[in-house]
């Protein structure tokens, strides 16, 4: 890609929509899982705010942007505000080489799917940078167990990605949606049914949400690795927790769904209703299942997903070897 | 309504590149762009190091650790590799650097003990040498095979192009750097692992 000011422009401007996404995400996001949380136990919700409880999630947001900065004692104070800083602008640039549409993509780098898998490590950075500079053992604790299982959960997710790229033999987002169909049994779902169970299991794992949430396991350890983070720093995480979600979502659309690929007519509201259909299954799942516990988290990841993914793997290199 | 965006696109372009072309007497060229980079990710590569060695703290070290490993992705960037510079990022932030903080939580480590107090001289000098060691191998050797400026310019190694060169003519050496990580864990595992009677009978 040349230098040019066009570029900048187009980078800068993708970068805006960006950050507006992720702000609007997480304020409709909140909202939605409320609600569906409260279907799902039987209970009414947020409903006093607004029609519906509508204006809650922002009000909510109108709190936490007014409360006071609360720096416990005996932290380390550079690492303590750098965590919140490199959890939330990392994300910005995991969405520029997501294609939303033909012609809505950030930045159509070749090697798109590893940029966002390896700017993506920044966030266990810092998780753990969070959990260990704010000086609290819980806050540790979690930092620990967050270490540990997005180790586990990004070996997995990566084979079963690798298998959609084996099938379309490009690491570029674009040409990946470019090489699946319009209609949903020429979506890589349909050839790589087992690649998709293992990326849908592992997504929820490595975005540490319920049943997988144990770096943040309320029960056990308060609030885990942010247990000590109040005002901003707390926001700063909870908006970057959703834009992974988000994030996650919109890749798994890409990859295995078609992306902006859909029947009749083709465009970017396929991919966003794909990403939300996904968001919607994660909010299900994490008010349907029990937590699990840490043993049985690490066991699923290293005993039933690593093998299943590198059979898959295997198979799939020799399908294309003989079938090609 | 993607037409209507690509055309809204290709709309906003072209007056910016007539600006560009306006600008272009002014605007710094592609070599100082690159100088600036290559300045940039120096400077994040020797800060990093002197956090790394300089900090009392272990944390801290090893984010001054994942800093120079942040610039070196950056020279990768810069020399046109970028998928070098990806995985880069993907092996060394997100796998190294998350281990090395897993070391730490393993080990007990204080910010006052015995190696956190300040080394003695000779003991500085020693580890200046030592440092300097590599670079009194690889220095002249860089210095002679280095091409001149302006002589070779630099294109985007295809991806595909680096695979098929891993899988043909440097196979062996990629096979013998698979062995020497499996020598590795095999090592690390042999070093922790307890004898089920040695635990019995404790």
């Amino acid at each position: 890609m040349e230098l040019s000011i066009a570029s900048f422009v187009q980078i800068f401007v993708a970068v805006l929509l960006i950050i507006g996404l992720m702000v609007g995400n997480a304020v409709v996001m909140v909202y939605f899982e409320r609600k569906g949380a409260g279907f799902i136990q039987r209970r009414p919700g947020p409903y006093e705010v607004g029609p519906w409880g509508t204006i809650q999630a922002v009000c909510d947001s109108m709190k936490l942007l007014g409360k006071q900065i609360f720096v416990p004692g005996n932290v380390d104070w550079i690492l303590y505000f750098a965590a919140p800083i490199l959890a939330f602008f990392p994300v910005l640039l995991l969405f520029l080489p997501i294609p939303f549409g033909p012609y809505l993509t950030g930045l159509k780098v070749d090697d798109g799917i590893l940029l966002i898998l390896a700017f993506a490590g920044f966030g266990v950075i810092s998780n753990i940078l969070a959990g260990w500079a704010s000086n609290n053992k819980f806050g540790l604790l979690g930092a620990a167990r967050a270490v540990s299982q997005s180790i586990a959960y990004e070996i997995p997710m990566i084979l079963a990605l690798l298998a959609v790229v084996f099938l379309s033999g490009s690491l570029n987002l674009s040409e990946i949606v470019e090489n699946q169909g319009s209609w949903p049994w020429q979506w890589n779902i349909f050839v790589q049914p087992l690649a998709f169970f293992i990326y849908l299991v592992s997504m929820v794992g490595e975005t540490n949400r319920a049943p997988f949430d144990l770096p943040e396991a309320e029960s056990e350890l308060t609030a885990g690795f942010h247990t000590e983070y109040s005002c901003m720093g707390f926001a700063l995480f909870f908006l970057s927790e959703y834009a992974n979600m988000l994030l996650v979502s919109f890749v798994c659309a890409t990859f295995f769904l078609g992306g902006w690929r859909g029947p009749f007519l083709d465009g970017f509201w396929w991919t966003f209703i794909k990403a939300y259909v996904l968001m919607l299954f994660i909010v299900w799942i994490r008010w349907t299942f029990p937590r699990v516990r840490f043993d049985q988290l690490l066991n699923l990841n290293w005993r039933w997903l690593l093998p299943l993914a590198i059979i898959n793997l295997w198979i799939t290199a020799v399908a294309i070897k003989f079938f090609d | 309504m993607d037409r209507i965006i690509s055309q809204i696109l290709s709309a906003i372009r072209a007056p910016l590149d007539a600006l560009e072309t306006m600008l272009a007497a002014w605007l710094p060229g592609q070599e100082i762009a690159a100088l600036v980079a290559y300045a940039l990710y120096v400077i994040l590569i020797i800060a990093g190091g002197l956090i790394a060695i300089g900090s009392r703290n272990l944390v801290r070290a090893m984010m001054g650790l994942i800093l120079t490993f942040l610039g070196v992705a950056g020279l990768y960037l810069l020399l046109a590799s970028p998928f070098l510079a990806f995985m880069q990022l993907l092996i060394y932030i997100g796998a190294v650097g998350v281990l090395v903080f897993f070391a730490i939580m393993l080990t007990k480590n204080t910010s006052f003990g015995e190696e956190a107090s300040f080394p003695k001289l000779p003991n500085i000098i020693l580890g200046f040498l030592a440092g300097l060691a590599p670079l009194a191998v690889l220095g002249p050797i860089m210095i002679i095979a280095a091409p001149k400026i302006g002589e070779r310019t630099y294109q985007a190694t295809d991806t595909a192009e680096l695979g098929r060169g891993l899988i043909t003519f440097d196979l062996v050496p990629f096979e013998l750097i698979s062995i020497i990580l499996l020598v590795a864990m095999a090592g690390a595992v042999f070093l922790a692992w307890r004898r089920p009677e040695a635990r019995s009978r404790r």
